[in-house]
């Protein structure tokens, strides 16, 4: 411990002593601008999809159909609406990290994150960063990291937009979003509700989807605020609040519903100096949960984290291409719940990333992080990436890491079972990218990957005690390609766009020797637009391959949803967009968790205004 | 004279005939099925999964049959098969996460029936005077709502009667017209035996035994034997087994006390012997010794559940609980495994046809 500190004490020094008085004005801004900078920054060596505003529109409020349709992740969901998780190139569920304004939110109780406890609505952008993150973005970024940005913007304007929609199963829609900005103030806040019976026919059959209502609710606050020329305070709010009903399977009858709240508040300071800025960050995050077996009787289960996290960004510049980051963040967890006896964890971690621009063509950074957690050992992590510019049109990438995924709160502390003598999970991974630009109308990223999990928590039966205990026992392996393609074209006034991906993953099990359960080996999805003035029309199909599952396999499936808009205003000062959707147009019959029917072909029709 | 020796000589052929056809594949004309003679394992899937099913394995476990149910009927059996219980022709398959009883012919898996109202978490079922008797839980987390429901055994259908009892019905047992459960607690802990009875079906007394009875046997004195698991350790109020013999008559109970860190399950019983499964051995005492055993018969097992039949002890092992389970079988003369095979998805119960 005291030499990680005189490391980085030593690394603090070094660069004071080598500062030069440079500054990068497009980096200043951006620390003003962006809640998460080092997405922007660190990332050269790695792929990094941001969907757009028009994009996260076109989904709904979900995040999971969002990603389902526009990225290579793919999604376990437990029936529409249901807790859902992502598997990126291969991983499980706790094995990929979201990131809020810069901070990790998977849950504390289990490593998760539910795709449907976040909204898509009242997000800049969402970015999809492919690869080890654990450096910078710490436990449970192992195939990759989501990031859910807002983003200040502090020029003149005042926006409204209102959406009202209505859908089959009587989906109800609304979200009204507000952003605002003078030269010392910026603001954004959003609403966003949906509410649905859900109750799809289950294609083939008689039957509905039973016990499937559920209701949303996101609220959303940022504030930004110019303290002087150089320093900024910004404040970022969020609270999403879930009630859900647990549908039944094809089998198995449900009568339960989950509540769930999460709270994430957070106040930065950022200061940027001559040659060099710092951002301190004051973090608090809350979640819980309900757990009712019989959703018409006030008996339930419940679990709560709570999470006090501060955390300190200090960026010099070196020279003029040359920057050294240091990052010490240090967090306070607590968890309270049915079975748990009041669980506390300390977690202090140091990060270093040197980031050099070598030439105009060759840029790399080198990241190591240490930390220090109260109830087990982490290991040293780090990772190293670069890319080179090649030719104008073609960029070649490449990162390698060390990450981990820290034991969760069920893990060490469940009773019964709960194991303290767990060890991290650890993955070692390379990605080797390739990017070709061309004309700027079309782009192609070709990706191959190959990661190495070991010391993965599972929870096995104990003939000892006769319950079930996590324990440190799989490795696994994972290698695949991906392949992602966007073109657009113009033709006069009629614009093509045209954005697909696809995905090839293997996996093993090493202890079993088989495919991991729910990985599928092909997933592709494609997304087509055509726009001619006020009219816009769109289709987007996913692909997703078969999957092995415990004692049998799932079906593959194709799926399409077609939808048009039109804006009926475009011109004027307040304008109206028109939205008409047809989802699963082929009235595909589809599972993806077995016995779970995803629903028919249903539509859905929504107003925006915006002033 | 010579018609009898051509009626013997017919008679030995005949013979010959059908007990060569039966060693071969029970399709011989005296068969009632496919699944006659032989052993009839539930396996209970994982819960909420949907994927329990029926293995049939010959008493040597030389031939092997998983997916029975689905192989005959052409559709999934059902979520967590949590235990089956034969009544005359008929196997009833206690499915706990669809809270269904799917009915079928025993000896040909055929669907007879499926009872899916009136149960809520049911558990196991016994028969007695007519009818089926199911202990259910109700909401696992409710400690006052657990009930047994009737089946009538002659129409398969449920019955609007049920019989209130205290939490966490588990195993039952039928005894002529008196019906045994045995509360192990549900998500709790309980230590009772409930008696029904099964003319007015109304619970005529409880009998307290030790902590979270696990398994109900009848001896052939008519004394009911029940050993208690203990209370776990994570519930911080640990206790340890018990193995109690209660007279049938009187109700009086004889118990015998196993440490405070041992907790016993899967007692089987035959020709006055006892076997019970502890942290993976087996241990075996006779039904008139006052001690427990201090050597086990059997070491390094891990077993989900086990039965002893002329004098082979099968056990099934869950392996990991996702991938297929195993069916093993051991002498109790040489105490030796002489025989395993592959099964469904977390074997539980093992049933002789």
């Amino acid at each position: 411990m005291t030499r990680i500190v005189f490391f980085f004490l030593l690394l603090c020094f070094y660069s004071v002593a080598k500062a030069q008085t440079s500054t990068d004005s497009i980096q200043r801004l951006d620390e003003v601008v962006l809640s998460d900078v080092k997405l922007k920054h660190y990332n050269e060596g790695y792929k990094l999809t941001v969907l757009s505003d028009s994009i996260l529109r076109k989904n709904g409020n979900s995040l999971t159909d969002v990603l389902r349709f526009n990225s290579n992740i793919y999604f376990k969901e437990n029936g529409y609406g249901m807790v859902s998780s992502a598997s990126f190139r291969g991983t499980n569920a706790s094995q990929t990290a979201v990131i809020w304004n810069g901070i990790n939110i998977n849950s504390q109780l289990n490593g998760q994150v539910d795709f449907n406890t976040i909204s898509a609505a009242n997000y800049n952008s969402i970015s999809i960063r492919s690869g080890g993150g654990s450096v910078q973005y710490g436990s449970g970024a192992i195939g990759g990291s989501v990031h859910l940005s807002n983003d200040s913007d502090f020029t003149k304007h005042i926006n409204h937009r209102l959406q009202l929609g209505y859908g089959s199963y009587e989906t109800e829609n609304a979200s009204y979003n507000l952003s605002f900005g003078n030269n010392k103030w910026s603001g954004s806040a959003g609403i966003s509700y949906v509410r649905t019976e859900n109750d799809y026919r289950i294609l083939g059959s008689a039957e509905k989807n039973e016990n499937g209502a559920f209701n949303n609710l996101d609220l959303n606050l940022n504030l930004g605020y110019v303290l002087s020329q150089k320093d900024v305070l910004k404040v970022y709010h969020q609270n999403f609040r879930s009630d859900r009903a647990f549908s039944s399977t094809l089998l198995a009858p449900s009568n339960s519903k989950y509540e769930t709240e999460d709270y994430r508040s957070m106040l930065e300071w950022a200061h940027v100096g001559d040659n060099f800025t710092s951002s301190l960050k004051a973090v608090h995050l809350l979640e819980q949960f309900k757990y009712f077996e019989n959703k018409d009787l006030n008996n339930y289960s419940k679990g709560q984290a709570k999470t006090w996290l501060i955390k300190h960004h200090y960026k010099r510049n070196l020279s003029k291409n040359m920057a050294l980051s240091v990052i010490t963040d240090y967090s306070y967890i607590t968890a309270e719940g049915n079975s748990y006896v009041d669980p506390k964890r300390n977690a202090f971690s140091a990060t270093a990333i040197l980031n050099h621009q070598f030439s105009s063509k060759f840029r790399y950074n080198i990241n190591v992080r240490k930390d220090v957690i109260s109830d087990f050992k982490s290991p040293l992590v780090f990772a190293g990436d670069l890319s080179y510019k090649v030719a104008e049109t073609y960029t070649l990438k490449f990162n390698a890491s060390k990450n981990f995924r820290v034991p969760t709160f069920n893990d060490l502390y469940w009773n019964p079972g709960g194991n303290l003598d767990l060890e991290p999970e650890e993955s070692f991974q390379f990605d080797l990218g390739h990017q070709l630009k061309i004309l700027k109308s079309l782009q192609l990223k070709l990706n191959t990957f190959y990661i190495e999990t070991s010391d993965l928590i599972q929870w096995r039966p104990n003939a000892e005690t006769n319950y079930w205990n996590p324990v440190n026992i799989a490795n696994a392996k994972h290698y695949g390609l991906e392949v992602e393609l966007g073109y657009s074209k113009q033709v006069n006034a009629h614009l093509f766009n045209l954005v697909t991906a696809y995905s090839y993953t293997e996996t093993e099990d090493v202890e079993k020797n088989q495919p991991l359960y729910y990985v599928p080996l092909h997933k592709g999805n494609t997304a087509l637009s055509y726009n001619f003035k006020s009219f816009t029309a769109y289709y987007q199909h996913l692909f997703t391959g078969e999957v092995d599952i415990i004692g049998g396999s799932l079906d593959g499936y194709d799926v399409g949803n077609l939808g048009c808009s039109y804006d009926l205003n475009a011109a004027g000062k307040l304008n109206y967009i028109l939205d008409l959707k047809v989802n699963n147009i082929y009235n595909t019959y589809y599972e993806n968790v077995a016995l779970r029917p995803m629903p028919n072909r249903n539509f859905n029709i929504k107003l925006t205004l915006k002033f | 004279m010579i018609s009898k020796k051509i009626t013997l000589l017919f008679l030995s052929v005949t013979l010959l005939f059908s007990s060569c056809s039966s060693d071969d594949d029970n399709t011989g004309n005296e068969s009632l099925g496919d699944y006659e003679n032989g052993i009839i394992v539930s396996n209970q899937g994982n819960f909420g999964q949907g994927n329990a099913s029926i293995t049939y394995t010959s008493n040597d476990l030389s031939i092997i049959e998983n997916n029975v149910f689905s192989t005959v009927n052409d559709r999934a059996l059902g979520d967590t098969a949590q235990s089956i219980t034969f009544n005359d022709d008929l196997a009833y398959i206690v499915l706990n996460a669809s809270n269904a009883i799917e009915i079928v012919n025993r000896y040909t898996f055929e669907s007879v029936a499926t009872i899916n109202t009136g149960l809520d978490n049911p558990r196991y079922i016994a028969f007695a005077n007519g009818k089926g008797y199911v202990t259910n839980w109700g909401d696992g987390g409710v400690a006052t709502d657990d009930y047994v429901a009737i089946i009538d055994a002659t129409t398969n259908t449920i019955s609007s009667q049920t019989i209130t009892v205290e939490e966490g019905p588990e195993k039952i047992l039928a005894d002529g017209n008196i019906i045994y459960v045995a509360h192990q607690g549900g998500y709790s802990q309980n230590n009772i035996i409930s008696v029904i009875n099964a003319v007015t079906d109304v619970v005529s007394t409880t009998v307290t035994v030790g902590d979270v009875p696990n398994s109900l046997r009848l001896d052939a004195d008519g004394d009911l034997w029940v050993l208690a698991g203990g209370t776990p350790s994570w519930t911080g109020s640990e206790t340890g087994g018990k193995l109690s013999k209660i007279d049938t008559s009187d109700y009086g109970v004889t118990s015998i006390d196993f440490a405070g860190t041992e907790h016993p399950s899967y007692l089987a019983l035959e020709n006055g012997t006892l076997y019970y499964y502890l942290s993976g051995s087996v241990y075996k005492m006779d039904t008139d010794d006052t001690v427990l055993p201090t050597s086990a018969e059997l070491t390094g097992l891990n077993f989900y559940g086990m039965e002893v039949k002329d004098n082979v002890l099968y056990g099934v092992d869950a392996v990991d609980y996702t991938s297929n389970g195993m069916i093993l079988s051991y002498s109790l003369s040489s105490n030796e495994v002489t025989n395993f095979a592959d099964t469904g998805i977390i074997p539980g119960g093992i049933y002789f046809n």
